[in-house]
């Protein structure tokens, strides 16, 4: 082991020695340094800006004046994403997706604003945070500067001295793989020190972000047993090099495009103006609170009559008119809530079926990782459109029953004629302060962690796997000599 | 031509040249085979689209006799038919929609609505024919034409052939145009079947081809100077690799993070929040003031008797335009704000000319995100548009007749005007 690390020592010093090698060690540590810290800072502003974004709208509902109820289910509401500790480190899908949700009664709006359609096409080519600079650019540097490692010593024959000087094959190999995973970690050292930060600032995340950093400290390792094993088992350098470049473009680059590509063909979403359509369809099939002569709000006003014992509409002990708009909204609500739970199936089939890539890809395996810990995959986001969407139809509720309770009947059938009784018609400023603010709940730490376990998972067998082709090479390059 | 033939056979009779060639080709042929595909999805989608919302103007139509509820409750299909070369260049068409359903209502609340997306897919970026372009392809000549010298050299040989008396271009000007133009013929053959199945026109065809000539000859020309000047085919390999990886992946979003960083944007969800206040308060204002001021934007109106009753339709979709009158500017601030990254990002590319060539395929493919803002213009002349012709019926008071649904404007996307 003495000798394995003197000849790690040996490779570092050759490493900073050789001008080509430090640029190469220089740019990474740069890349990772810049990415951490003006993701960092981003992601900061962001965070605010959402925050604000929040306080705006609760501030704005919550001081609006004595109105009909009906009205504020018409001004709606707002739920923003907000942004977690660790997404910083990984932004994940958060720039793909809208950030912002108009809540306001009978529609469903889709999530607005994000990152992907704020930005020029240029992002299009990756985002340069720590996340990618750990998962596509730091393999390939580390490729850079690995390839020859073995092969270097074999082509000059100096592999024979060191042999001679008593360094066992093992020594060679383990020593060689031993320096390049300094350089590794040295490239590791910005990102994990922001992962520090975002769990020092957030102490709940601090599993998570500990996940996460052995994550990809597991996977840089992976590239680095790889690399140095086929530095030693190839008969050339340049042979290693074209074979590492080719893993890599395979694993890193391709595969998850040709597994995104499969996901988004076997199982394909709906256009939103195609389901928003459908639903339409299906409300005027089950009930139309604009007809008068609709089956369903026929049924409906003869149950609440008979459930009063009252032959007019005008009679009850409540505004019906209130009582239909929460009848009407709890239809709607039920096929939002089942078309979207449709979209949302089919897009975890799809991610599921990315997954499976995770076997031919440790890049995938470590993204996976990486995004559920950082909570900025795709179930963080269909967890706040969900949620969302329950807050939607817990206030429109809300609402609808102040319009049955708060006012009267023949009040509001004559709002639009009578200015005194649409005055009348207005309830107190009092109940929107009193309606509760929507509050995002992120899935728990350790119900991420278990989300993730698969891809750690494949992300050990990626590792073992390279460990073996490095017992390997040893084997081999024992032999050789 | 003897040359080229020589240089031919010995292409072949190297085995990880042809397979570098056949990969090459099969990703080629595969992202345009998929693009196709997507493309026609998309489309097949969108005509769903259109015989739904068919299905739903009938049932509007058999209820609204009154102006108002007609342009309530009509919603106008707004559609960006992707253009035939679309399908070799994706760009945007996954996460920003090609088809929205637009009313006469404020349209700030609407134009911004996103497409049901999956961003997970999303992320990794697609894959198309761009993408074997500025990806694969360069990485392909690369690895075949990083060694065109040195690999004589370390074979010996080159001492011998350089000392036959010719001059040293006519000994390997034939291997580098063999090489690059195999790469070429393997991006050009699915590309150019692609684009006449697709219906796209020659110009565009030609344009796309070259771009495509240009992205191999770069490469070519780069490849060619290393493996010239290079000590030798690790080396030169090594040296190329890192002028691709600094190109493609380092550049690009280093590019895209300084320019998000020097040119700000407004606040979209508080436009979005400005543009709801103003629309609700219009409930709340005079009624006389709120008549006035949307007088100043249509003054033909003017003439139209006051309102005195607490509803009436022309009051309503008046404080409707007037909420996105008063975020205009802020809102064509945000626009312009994208067009001017979208701009900067343009100019920085002009220094990296892969990065330039495949903007320019995404250009002639209308994917980009000039074309997403393109869209988003029309659909405001659209809005404009379906306006004016509501306006008589609800301020005349005209019944709304069931066939005065087909007169409403049809959405005519830019490139068609």
């Amino acid at each position: 082991m003495r000798r394995a690390l003197r000849i790690a020592g040996g490779e570092l010093t050759l490493l900073v020695r050789s001008r080509l090698a430090l640029v190469g060690i220089a740019a990474l540590l740069l890349l990772s340094g810049i990415a951490a810290a003006t993701s960092w800072t981003h992601m900061t502003h962001e965070r605010l800006a959402r925050a604000e974004g929040q306080a705006a709208a609760d501030h704005d509902f919550d001081t609006q004046p004595d109105r009909h109820p009906h009205r504020m289910v018409h001004y709606g509401h707002y739920a923003h994403r907000p942004v977690n500790a660790l997404a910083a480190f990984d932004p994940g899908v958060d720039p793909f997706t809208g950030t912002v949700i108009y809540l306001e009664g009978h529609r469903q709006n889709s999530a607005v604003f994000g990152a992907v359609r704020e930005s020029s096409s240029l992002m299009r080519f990756g985002l340069l945070t720590p996340a990618f600079v750990l998962q596509t650019l730091a393999p390939l540097l580390l490729i850079f500067l690995g390839f020859a490692t073995v092969s270097r010593e074999k082509a000059t024959r100096s592999l024979i001295q060191l042999r001679t000087h008593g360094a066992s094959a093992a020594d060679i190999v383990i020593g060689k793989a031993l320096a390049l995973a300094l350089v590794a970690a040295a490239a590791l050292a910005p990102a994990l020190l922001a992962l520090a930060a975002a769990a020092l600032a957030q102490p709940a995340e601090a599993m998570a972000a500990l996940v996460v950093g052995t994550g990809y400290a597991a996977y840089l390792l992976f590239w680095c047993c790889l690399i140095v094993a086929v530095s030693a088992l190839a008969g050339a350098s340049r042979t290693a090099l074209m074979a590492l470049v080719t893993v890599w473009t395979v694993t890193v680059v391709l595969a998850p495009r040709v597994g995104a590509e499969l996901a988004s063909r076997v199982d394909p979403l709906p256009l939103r103006a195609e389901t928003d359509l459908l639903i339409q369809a299906d409300l005027r099939e089950m009930g139309d609170s604009h007809n008068p002569d609709d089956p369903f709000f026929n049924a409906f006003r003869e149950r609440t009559l008979a459930q009063y014992g009252v032959s007019r509409v005008e009679d009850l002990p409540f505004n019906y008119r209130g009582a239909v708009s929460a009848e009407g909204e709890a239809l709607t609500s039920s096929l939002f809530d089942r078309y979207a739970s449709e979209t949302a199936d089919i897009q975890r089939r799809q991610f599921d079926v990315l997954q499976n890539f995770a076997w031919l890809s440790p890049a995938i395996s470590v993204r996976r990782v990486s995004m559920a810990g950082a909570a900025t995959d795709l179930d963080n986001h269909l967890r706040f459109l969900e949620q969302a969407e329950r807050y939607r139809f817990d206030l429109v509720q809300r609402l609808n029953r102040l319009h049955a309770d708060g006012l009267s009947f023949a009040d509001d059938s004559a709002r639009s004629r009578d200015l005194e009784a649409e005055r009348r018609t207005r309830v107190s400023a009092s109940n929107w302060r009193s309606a509760p603010d929507f509050k995002f709940e992120p899935a728990s730490a350790s119900a991420r962690l278990t989300s993730s376990l698969l891809a750690l998972g494949a992300l050990g067998a990626w590792l073992a796997g390279s460990a073996g082709l490095v017992a390997l090479a040893v084997l081999r390059t024992g032999r050789a000599d | 031509m003897e040359p080229l033939l020589r240089e031919l056979r010995f292409f072949w009779s190297v085995r990880s040249g042809p397979i570098m060639l056949a990969a090459l080709m099969a990703l080629s042929v595969l992202s345009v085979g998929w693009g196709l595909q997507n493309i026609a999805r998309l489309e097949e989608e969108a005509a769903k689209v259109y015989t739904l919302q068919a299905v739903d103007d009938l049932a509007v139509a058999r209820h609204a006799s009154d102006p108002g509820d007609a342009a309530y409750y009509t919603s106008h299909v707004v559609h960006d038919a992707p253009g035939p070369m679309a399908f070799a260049a994706l760009g945007q068409t996954d996460i920003a929609p090609s088809i929205l359903r637009i009313r006469a209502l404020a349209l700030e609340g609407q134009i911004h609505e996103n497409e049901a997306s999956n961003p997970e897919l999303s992320l990794p970026g697609r894959l198309d024919f761009a993408f074997v372009l500025v990806y694969i392809a360069p990485l392909i000549l690369i690895a075949l034409l990083h060694d065109t010298w040195s690999s004589e050299r370390e074979a010996g040989r080159l001492t011998l052939l350089s000392s036959t008396p010719r001059s040293s271009a006519r000994l390997w000007a034939p291997r580098v145009v063999v090489r690059s133009g195999l790469v070429l013929g393997a991006l050009l053959a699915p590309l150019i079947i692609g684009s006449v199945l697709s219906g796209a026109a020659a110009t565009d065809i030609a344009i796309a081809s070259l771009l495509a000539a240009a992205m191999v000859a770069f490469w070519t020309l780069v490849s060619t100077i290393v493996a010239a000047r290079g000590p030798s085919s690790t080396v030169n390999a090594a040296t190329l690799a890192a002028i691709w990886f600094g190109i493609t992946l380092v550049a690009p979003a280093s590019a895209n993070l300084a320019i998000n960083a020097l040119v700000p944007i407004p606040n979209g969800a508080a436009i979005a929040r400005e543009n709801r206040e103003a629309v609700h308060d219009g409930w709340d204002l005079p009624k006389d003031g709120t008549m006035q001021r949307f007088f100043e934007h249509h003054p033909e109106w003017v003439d139209t008797p006051p309102v005195t009753t607490p509803f009436h339709w022309k009051w309503y979709y008046a404080f409707q335009h007037l909420g996105d009158v008063h975020v205009a500017e802020t809102s064509a601030a945000y626009r312009e704000g994208i067009a001017k990254r979208e701009e900067v990002a343009g100019t920085l590319s002009l220094a990296l000319p892969p990065i330039a060539i495949q903007r320019a395929l995404h250009r002639i493919a209308d994917t980009d995100v000039e074309a997403q803002l393109d869209f988003q213009d029309s659909i405001r002349r659209y809005h404009a548009d379906l306006r004016r012709f509501y306006y008589p019926y609800i301020f005349e008071g005209r019944r709304f007749e069931p066939t005065d649904y087909a007169l409403a404007p049809r959405f005519v996307s830019s490139e068609s005007q």
